[in-house]
C-alpha cells in the first residue's frame, strides 16, 4: 500500500467514504437505541420492508426517497400497532410483515424486464456509484433523525430501562415506540439505495453490539459505535479498492465493510473481556491492601 | 381452463408439488417456531444459508448440504455469543445474521459471474425445481415431521413449562436442540423455493392462522400444514396464471390466508359469544 489516502484520490471513492462517514454517525446513534430496546429484529425487518418503495421508485423512475419513505413509515406504523394486538407477539408480527412487504417489492420488480439484474443492484446497492445528491439526502435524513433522537434521549433511555416507570410518569409507550421505529425506518430509507441491504442490515445492529462490549455508559457507547463504523468503512473501502486494482480479486465494497465490522466486534469482545479481568484484579488488590 | 393447461408443463407440475410440500412442512413446523418464539432466529438461519450455498456452488457439491452446514455454524455461533451474557439473544442473532449474509455476498462477489444466482436465491426460485430437489424435500420433510411426531409430548412440555420438564427429568438442552434442528432443516429445505427473506413468513403465517382456530398443538400443526399447502397451491396457480414471481406469490397467499382465517375466527367467536349470552341456560353453564 503506497499511502493511506491513496485509494481515495478518485472522486467516486471520496463520495463513497463521505456517504459512509455520514452513515456511521447515524448508525452509531440509532444502533445504540436499537440495542437498548432490543429491536434488532425490527431493524432487520425494516431493511426488507422498505423494499417495495425502492422497487416502485425504480420501476416508475420517480424520486426514490418519497416511495421508500412512504413504505418505511407504513411498515413502522404497522409494526408498532401489530405488536400491540393481543395474543400476537412482536416477533410473530414481524415475521409476517417482513415477508409480506418484501414479496410486494419482488412482484413490483418482476414487472420490469431486466428482473434479476435490477434485483441484485437494488438489494446489494452500489456504494461506489453513490452520487452527490444521494450523499446530500443521507446527510439531511441523518441530521433530522439524530436531532430528533437527541431531543427525546432521556425519554427513550427511561423507556428502555424502566418501561413501567416511564408509563407511570405519563409517557405513552406507543408514541415512544413509534418514534424509534420511524427513526429506524428513516435510517434505512436514507441509506439502503446507496449502500444496499447487506450493509444497512449490519450497521443497525453490529456497531452498538461491539461498543456495548467495551463500555456500560450510553454516550461513550455511541461515540465508540460511530468510530468503529467509520474505521471499518475506511478500511473496507481501501481494502476492496486495493484488492481489485492490485490483485484482481473482486471484493464487494459493502460486504467487505460488514465483514470488517464483524471482525471489530470479535476484537471488542476480546478487548472487553481483557479490560474487565484487569479491572476486576485491580479492584481485588485495592480491597486487599 | 387455462389453469389446467399450465399443468401440462412438467415445470409447473414440479413447482406446484414442491410449493405444496414446502408449504405443508412450514405450516406444521411453524407452530413450534411460534411456541418457542423463534421467528428472528429463523430469519437469521435463512440468511445464514447464503455463504454455505455460495461455497457449495463454487465447490460443485450439493447446495442443500452447503446450506445445512452453514446453518449448523450459525446455530452454534448464536449459542456461543448469546451465552457470553453481556448481549441479549436478539443482538447476538443480529450480529450472526449480518456476518453470515455479508460473507455470502462477499464470496459471491469474488466469484466470477456477478450476483444473479444470489438474487434468485434471495427471492426464491421455485420454477426451476428438479426431480432431485423434489426428492430432497420429501426425504427431509418426512424426517422432520417424523421426529416432531415421535417426541411431540416432550417438546410441547418443554416449550410451555421448561422448569417442569427439567424437574421431570427431561434434558432441556436436548429438547431445544431437537426443535432448533427441525426448524433449521425446514429452513434449509424450503429456502430454495420460498426465498431467503420470505421463508420466515411461510413458517409464521400459516401457523398463526391455525392458532386462531385451535388452542391445541397437534390440531394446530395439522391445520397449519393444510393452510401452508393451500398457500403453496394458490401461490403457484397465481404465479403461472399471471406470470408473477413464484416465491412472492406463495408468501402473499399465505398472508392473505392468515388475514381471512383470523378474520373468520374472530367473527365466529363473536357470534358464539352472542348466542351464549343470549341463551340463559347456556350462559349459566358458561359461568
Amino acid at each position: 500500500m503506497a499511502g493511506l489516502s491513496e485509494p481515495f484520490r478518485d472522486g467516486f471513492m471520496q463520495r463513497a467514504l463521505l456517504e459512509m462517514v455520514v452513515l456511521s454517525v447515524l448508525a452509531g446513534v440509532v444502533s445504540v437505541h436499537v440495542l437498548l430496546h432490543r429491536l434488532a429484529f425490527v431493524g432487520d425487518a425494516m431493511t426488507h420492508a422498505v423494499f417495495p418503495g425502492i422497487a416502485l421508485a425504480f420501476v416508475t423512475d420517480r424520486s426514490l426517497l418519497l416511495g421508500a419513505t412512504f413504505f418505511g413509515v407504513l411498515a413502522a406504523v404497522l409494526l408498532t400497532f401489530a405488536t400491540r394486538l393481543p395474543h400476537l407477539g412482536t416477533d410473530a408480527a414481524l415475521g409476517v410483515i417482513v415477508g409480506a412487504f418484501f414479496s410486494v417489492g419482488v412482484l413490483i420488480v418482476s414487472t420490469s424486464h431486466t428482473f434479476t439484474a435490477d434485483l441484485s443492484s437494488l438489494l446489494f446497492g452500489r456504494i461506489l456509484a453513490v452520487d452527490g445528491t444521494q450523499v446530500a439526502q443521507t446527510a439531511a435524513v441523518a441530521v433530522v433523525v439524530v436531532a430528533a433522537l437527541a431531543m427525546v434521549h432521556k425519554e427513550l433511555v427511561l423507556r428502555a430501562f424502566d418501561p413501567i416507570g416511564s408509563a407511570a410518569l405519563g409517557y405513552r409507550p406507543v408514541v415512544i415506540d413509534l418514534v424509534l421505529n420511524v427513526a429506524v425506518a428513516l435510517m434505512v430509507v436514507a441509506s439502503v439505495r446507496a449502500v444496499g441491504t447487506v450493509l444497512v442490515l449490519a450497521i443497525i445492529v453490529v456497531p452498538a453490539a461491539a461498543a456495548r462490549l467495551l463500555t456500560d455508559r450510553i454516550a461513550p457507547m455511541m461515540v465508540i459505535a460511530v468510530a468503529l463504523t467509520a474505521l471499518a468503512s475506511y478500511a473496507g473501502l481501501a481494502l476492496s479498492y486495493e484488492a481489485s486494482l492490485r490483485h484482481e480479486v473482486r471484493l464487494g465494497a459493502g460486504a467487505t465493510i460488514v465483514v470488517l465490522l464483524c471482525l471489530a466486534f470479535v476484537l471488542s469482545a476480546g478487548l472487553g473481556a481483557w479490560l474487565r479481568r484487569r479491572h476486576g484484579r485491580a479492584v481485588a488488590s485495592a480491597e486487599a491492601s | 381452463m387455462s389453469l389446467l393447461q399450465h399443468l401440462e408443463s412438467p415445470l409447473v407440475r414440479r413447482a406446484l408439488l414442491e410449493a405444496v410440500m414446502v408449504g405443508a412442512l412450514c405450516g406444521a413446523v411453524g407452530v413450534h417456531v411460534l411456541l418457542r418464539r423463534l421467528p428472528f432466529f429463523t430469519l437469521a438461519l435463512s440468511h445464514a444459508t447464503l455463504p454455505g450455498v455460495v461455497l457449495a456452488s463454487m465447490a460443485g457439491v450439493s447446495l442443500f448440504a452447503g446450506g445445512a452446514a452453514a446453518a449448523a455454524v450459525v446455530v452454534l455461533t448464536v449459542g456461543a455469543v448469546g451465552s457470553a451474557r453481556r448481549l441479549d439473544v436478539a443482538t447476538a442473532t443480529g450480529v450472526a445474521l449480518s456476518f453470515a449474509f455479508a460473507t455470502g455476498v462477499l464470496l459471491q462477489s469474488v466469484r466470477e459471474g456477478g450476483a444473479k444466482d444470489l438474487a434468485a436465491f434471495l427471492v426464491g426460485d421455485v420454477l426451476t425445481t428438479s426431480a432431485a430437489d423434489l426428492r430432497t424435500t420429501v426425504i427431509a420433510g418426512t424426517a422432520v415431521l417424523l421426529v416432531l411426531v415421535l417426541v411431540h409430548k416432550e417438546v410441547v412440555f418443554g416449550a410451555f413449562d421448561p422448569d417442569g420438564a427439567g424437574a421431570a427429568g427431561y434434558r432441556l438442552v436436548g429438547l431445544d436442540l431437537i426443535v432448533l434442528g427441525a426448524v433449521a432443516l425446514t429452513v434449509v429445505t424450503s429456502v430454495r423455493a420460498a426465498g431467503t427473506i420470505q421463508v420466515v413468513t411461510l413458517l409464521v403465517a400459516p401457523a398463526l392462522a391455525a392458532r386462531a382456530w385451535s388452542a391445541r398443538v397437534a390440531p394446530m400443526m395439522v391445520l397449519g400444514a393444510c393452510f401452508g399447502a393451500l398457500a403453496g397451491g394458490t401461490g403457484i396457480a397465481a404465479s403461472s396464471q399471471w406470470g408473477l414471481a413464484g416465491g412472492a406469490a406463495v408468501t402473499l397467499s399465505a398472508v392473505v390466508i392468515l388475514v381471512v382465517a383470523s378474520g373468520c375466527a374472530a367473527l365466529y367467536d363473536q357470534r358464539r359469544h352472542r348466542i351464549v349470552t343470549a341463551t340463559p341456560e347456556l350462559a349459566a353453564g358458561a359461568r
